[in-house]
Parts: C-alpha cells; sequence; structure tokens
C-alpha cells in the first residue's frame, strides 16, 4: 500500500501546482489587457459631462468597488477569497445576474453533453481498435482508414456535417438548443423526449470524433500485446484465446488512459465549440455570448471552471491508473 | 513416451511466402530420458520445440507429420482438444523469454488459477492455492510469491516461477527453450538444478532441452540432437555428440566453443565461415554444403538421408562414418 500511497500524494501534489498555476493565469492574464475596465464603465456613465471632479469621484467610487486601486497582491488574495466563496461577481452582458448564477445553469449542460460523450466514444474506439488488431483482414483494412479520417476532423467540422445530413437534409432531429424552444423545463416526459432528441446530434458528434483517434492508438497498442511472449506463453498453456484477449485488452488499455489524460484538454475545448455550433445551452454558448459582450467577468469564471474539470478529470485519470497497473506501485516502492 | 515422425511444420509470411522451419524431423524420447538440441540461431530449433506442442497458430502452420505421446497421435486431434488435454497436461514448455513471459498486470495466483481452469473449470480457487503453494514450496520457491505481481520478482526468481507454473498440471513432457540463456550465471546454475530436481522427482518423466550453449547441454541431458537449417544432422549420445561428432557441421559446432574438459585446453577455437542457407528456397543437395569443408560434387545433387549406425546414433552426410574421423584427424594435424 506504501508504493500507492506515494503514487496518490505524489499526484495530488502536481494537482495542487497546476492547480494554483491555473488559478494565477486566470488572475493575471485579463489584468494585463491593455485598457483600464474602471475607466471603460466611467466614461460610459460620464457621457456629457464636463465637471472633471466629478467624473473623478465617479472613477474613485468604481475602483473601490472593483478593489482596482489595491495593489495587486491584495487584490489576488481577494479574488482567490471571492472564488472560494463561489461569488465571481456580476455579469456585464447578463445584468443583473450574477456570473455563479449564470454558470450553473449552464455548466450541467456540458457536464451531461461532454463526459458521456468522450467517455462512450473512448470506450467504443477502444474496443473498435482493439477488435482490429485481433481479427485484421477485412474489418481492420476498412475501420482504420475510416478512423485516420475521422480522428483528423475537429469536433465542430463533424458537428456541422451532422448537422447537414441529420438536422438539415433528413430532418431526423432538430437543428439547435437543448431542448424546445417552446417548452418550459419540468420533468413532464414531453420535456425529457425534448432533451433527448436535442442531445442525440450534439452527443454523436463528440462520441465520433473521440472514436476515430482512440481506435488508432488501441489497434497499434493491441498488436504490440499480442506479439508479446506473454501472449504465447498462455496459448501454450492451454488458457483459451478469449481469456488472453482480456489479457491484451486490459494492458492495451493502460497506455489509453494516459492517453485520454493528456488529450481530454483539447477534446472538451473542441466539444465546447460544437456546443456553438448546435446553440446547445452549455458552457460553450455561454463563453461565445461572454466575449460577444465583453463580459470580463464570465470569460474569467468560466475558462477557470472549465480548466478545474480539466484538472480534475486528469487527476482522476491518473489515480485509477495507479489501481490499474501494478507497475506504478512497484517503482513507486523503490 | 514421446515419438515424433517426420514433422514438417512451415512459417507463412506475409507476402504467402513458405518457409520450412522443420523439415522432416524425427526423434523418440524414452521415460525418464533427456534430449538435448542445439545449432545456431535460425536453425529451426526454437520452432521444433513450438511445434512439438501439436498447438498451432500464425504464422507458424503444420504440414505433414505425426506426434505420438503415451500412444495418443496429437496431430490428427482437434486444436481445441489438444488444448484442453494435451497442452500443459502431457506437454508443457518453458519459454525463450520467460522474463516478459508472465501478464504484467496480473498476479502470479491469479495467472495459476486460468491456466488450471482452462483445462478444469471445476476446480475451486482454494483448491488451486493449495495445490499451487505446496508445488512452490516443493520446488523451493517461497509462497508468498504466489501473491505477487511478475515485476515484483528478480530475474532468475522470475524464471524459476515460470517453470513451476509450466509443471503445475504435472505434464509427462517438458519442453524447455533456452530456459537459462538470458539469465546471469548465478540463476542459470539455480535454474538447472531446478530442471534436473523436475526429473529426478519424477515431477516431469522427459525432458527436451533446448540450447546454442553446447557446454550446458553436455552436463544436462542424456542424448544431443544437432540441427541445421531445419533439419536434424547429427543425433547421439551427449559425450559422444561432444567428443566425436561425425557431421561436418557438428564437428565445426564443437570446435568452436570451449567444453572444460580435461585435454581440450590447447584445441583452438574455429569459427564456421559462412551463413546458413535461406530457407525460402534452401539448396537442393545438402544444406551444409556452402559452408563444408569436405564438399564434394555429389553433395549438391539430391537430398542427403540420414545414416542410421548400428549404435543408435545417426548423421546425415554422404560421407562414410570411418572416412569423416579419418578427414577430422588429418585436420588436427
Amino acid at each position: 500500500m506504501k508504493g500507492y500511497r506515494n503514487y496518490f500524494l505524489n499526484k495530488l501534489l502536481w494537482f495542487l501546482v497546476t492547480l494554483v498555476a491555473a488559478f494565477i493565469l486566470n488572475f493575471i492574464l485579463p489584468r494585463l489587457m491593455p485598457g483600464d475596465p474602471v475607466a471603460a464603465i466611467v466614461s460610459r456613465l460620464a457621457q456629457g459631462m464636463s465637471n472633471t471632479s466629478g467624473v473623478q469621484a465617479i472613477y474613485e467610487q468604481y475602483a473601490e468597488q472593483f478593489g482596482t486601486n489595491k495593489p495587486m497582491l491584495e487584490q489576488f488574495v481577494l479574488y482567490m477569497r471571492n472564488v472560494f466563496q463561489g461569488d465571481f461577481g456580476f455579469s456585464f452582458s447578463q445584468y443583473p445576474r450574477t456570473v455563479a448564477d449564470v454558470i450553473s445553469s449552464s455548466i450541467w449542460w456540458t457536464v451531461g453533453l461532454q463526459f458521456p460523450a468522450i467517455i462512450i466514444g473512448w470506450l467504443i474506439g477502444n474496443t473498435l481498435g482493439a477488435l482490429a488488431a485481433y481479427r485484421r483482414g477485412t474489418f481492420d483494412k476498412v475501420l482504420m482508414p475510416i478512423s485516420i479520417f475521422v480522428s483528423n476532423l475537429p469536433a465542430f467540422g463533424m458537428a456541422v456535417i451532422m448537422l447537414v445530413i441529420f438536422a438539415v437534409t433528413l430532418r431526423w432531429f432538430p437543428t439547435s438548443g437543448g431542448y424546445g424552444f417552446d417548452l418550459i423545463p419540468n420533468f413532464s416526459w414531453k420535456f425529457i423526449w425534448s432533451v433527448f432528441i436535442h442531445y442525440q446530434l450534439p452527443f454523436w458528434s463528440i462520441v465520433l470524433i473521440t472514436i476515430g483517434g482512440q481506435a488508432i492508438g488501441m489497434r497499434s497498442m493491441s498488436i504490440y500485446e499480442l506479439n508479446a511472449d506473454y501472449v504465447k506463453y498462455s496459448r501454450l498453456l492451454g488458457i483459451k484465446d478469449r481469456k488472453i484477449v482480456g489479457y491484451v485488452f486490459r494492458n492495451a488499455m493502460l497506455p489509453q488512459i494516459t492517453g485520454l489524460a493528456l488529450s481530454i484538454g483539447t477534446m472538451v475545448g473542441g466539444a465546447l465549440v460544437a456546443e456553438i455550433i448546435f446553440s446547445y445551452p452549455g458552457l460553450g454558448s455561454t463563453i461565445l455570448t461572454a466575449v460577444l459582450g465583453q463580459d470580463y467577468p464570465l470569460i474569467s469564471a468560466t475558462t477557470l471552471i472549465i480548466t478545474l474539470m480539466v484538472l480534475l478529470a486528469n487527476f482522476l485519470l491518473e489515480i485509477a491508473y495507479g489501481f490499474l497497473d501494478p507497475r506504478i506501485k512497484a517503482a513507486q516502492a523503490d | 513416451m514421446l515419438e515424433v515422425r517426420e514433422l514438417t511444420t512451415k512459417y507463412i509470411t506475409r507476402f504467402k511466402e513458405d518457409i520450412y522451419a522443420v523439415d522432416h524431423v524425427s526423434l523418440k524420447i524414452e521415460e525418464g530420458r533427456s534430449l538435448g538440441i542445439a545449432g545456431e540461431s535460425g536453425c529451426g530449433k526454437s520452432t521444433l520445440a513450438l511445434s512439438l506442442m501439436g498447438y498451432y497458430f500464425p504464422p507458424l502452420h503444420y504440414t505433414s507429420g505425426d506426434i505420438i505421446i503415451d500412444g495418443t497421435n496429437i496431430s490428427g486431434m482437434k486444436a481445441d482438444d489438444v488444448r484442453k488435454s494435451i497442452l500443459g497436461r502431457e506437454i508443457a514448455y518453458i519459454p525463450q523469454a520467460a522474463l516478459n513471459a508472465l501478464n504484467p498486470t496480473q498476479k502470479i495466483i491469479r495467472f495459476i488459477e486460468d491456466v488450471v481452469k482452462a483445462h478444469d473449470p471445476t476446480v475451486t480457487k482454494d483448491e488451486i492455492y493449495e495445490m499451487a503453494r505446496g508445488l512452490f514450496e516443493s520446488l523451493g520457491l517461497p509462497a508468498e510469491v504466489l501473491q505477487k505481481y511478475p515485476v515484483e520478482l528478480s530475474g532468475g526468481m522470475k524464471q524459476r516461477t515460470v517453470i513451476a507454473i509450466s509443471v503445475i498440471l504435472r505434464p509427462q513432457v517438458l519442453i524447455a527453450d533456452e530456459p537459462s540463456s538470458a539469465l546471469d550465471v548465478t540463476s542459470q546454475k539455480m535454474v538447472i538444478k531446478m530442471l534436473r530436481n523436475l526429473m529426478d522427482n519424477g515431477y516431469v518423466k522427459a525432458m527436451i532441452f533446448i540450447t546454442h550453449e553446447l557446454p550446458l547441454l553436455y552436463n544436462v541431458t542424456d542424448d544431443i540432437m544437432v540441427m541445421y537449417a531445419g533439419q536434424i544432422v547429427e543425433k547421439a549420445p551427449a559425450h559422444e555428440a561432444v567428443f566425436d561428432p561425425l557431421h561436418p557441421y557438428s564437428k565445426g559446432l564443437m570446435g568452436s566453443i570451449i567444453v572444460p574438459e580435461e585435454g581440450l585446453r590447447d584445441v583452438k577455437l574455429a569459427a564456421i565461415p559462412g551463413t546458413p542457407p535461406n530457407l525460402k528456397n534452401p539448396p537442393k543437395g545438402c544444406r551444409f554444403a556452402a559452408r563444408c569443408k569436405y564438399v564434394r560434387p555429389e553433395c549438391r545433387v539430391q537430398s542427403i538421408q540420414l545414416r542410421e549406425l548400428e549404435n543408435g546414433r545417426s548423421y546425415r552426410c554422404v560421407i562414410g562414418e570411418d572416412e569423416l574421423r579419418e578427414l577430422y584427424a588429418r585436420e588436427a594435424e
């Protein structure tokens, strides 16, 4: 157990370090941008005012309210305290809604869409890749070019293709939104069905993109594992092929978990753009409106939330990896 | 015990070429005896080891011949029957690269459970554990090994664990393919001791030992068989194979190694010039002709048959037994 503890502590330490770095960047980057947000607000308020001391008074009042007149370090402490209290301030573009309110109404759409889609895409992709390596022949020859093609499409590209085929041409699914625009969110069957129907296109475009890349990686890992000495030895001891395929799948899957951890950031980024294509009411669309409305508090908070989610997913994957691969334990115990 | 008649197996490459790596090999091994197979790398000795199991998977394919174990011809059996009743039970195999022979993400005992259950699904886990613990302890391996992952074992320990797993179902014949080649000298010695122990205490009834290290064969096995380009070129009791080789290739092989015996101290080491023939299209006549010092025109005309001598030895050469010895004696001067 000592090995696992070391591994866990090591990963936890790195998680905290990246977390702090993420907070610092999230705080500093908007403040490095040229221009003074308070001055921008004041100039809007003070239009037509000729009294300089009056403008000055308004400016000082807002600077005091937003804390921009305090030293950077104090601002940072203030910012951290607010973040931990879930207070991200007011949204500029959707005033008087608070940022926390805007995010809490959109984040579950994104979590509900992206994590199942990435996990299912990962599972299907790995199964297909392992099958291609094991069966070879036609299955492999058909699957691989398709996978390579699909994996090189960005998620939003796939989203547009799906949209044109299934929503515009075939009219099987609605083109946009998270549920019918004429409905009010409630727990009626009509509403749930509407959510389900709207869910399909964004979901499958993310799944399809994920499948391609995972299948390619899993195929080569499985071919490598199938040629391993333990496969031959297990066969010659009379173990059934089905069982051996199980060994191979598990061992080939391990690097795929690391691969998923490494690419989850990019995946989420791509999937956010796919959300925009479908006008899905998740974080992707929220970021878009925030950027268009120059809503700095909202931009800052959404990027922070996404960073946190990716970091957390990464951390959980690495912990899972430690349990799945005994070599980790052995390496850490040294 | 184990009899092999005219066994031929081939590799089919990606380009659909046939490579006959084991070509009409016959051998017989009696209960309580051990047979060594020697030859340079690429001569087909590892392929022979695989072929003897009677269970073929690509790229290796069965072509012709019989493998008879305890009176049963397994060449005609269905693959799944061979898997279930022969592999591990009648014939067991110790792989060449034992260091990677165990699944890295599985505990030793879990693997043993899979092995036992593949042949008899009714055995319980507790029974398997008791069985494995008993075997490991009687072979001088600590029972804690069972609860470990392969990465937690040293190279020598891993090799001995693999040997113990191979004999868990008490097979009749054990085929060891270079079981000690990748180990340091101390671990080698322990592995050899363990293999001898298996024979002496009746865990296995016969053993085939494959290696390129002749001194090892001489010390471990009763008989030695020399292979060249997929064929047997000489078969003899261990002492005679080393000190009185008949086939020019065996002679060259023995001359190219050090056997730490008295009287051999001043013998110069000689290499055999050239490389083995390409088995995609082997030469028509004697396969060793291109590298042989004593080659004659008739060597290249047609394939050479094994000559059986009265004392049970055999070799594959056109030149007579006495004439060969005379040639070697003249060479030595």
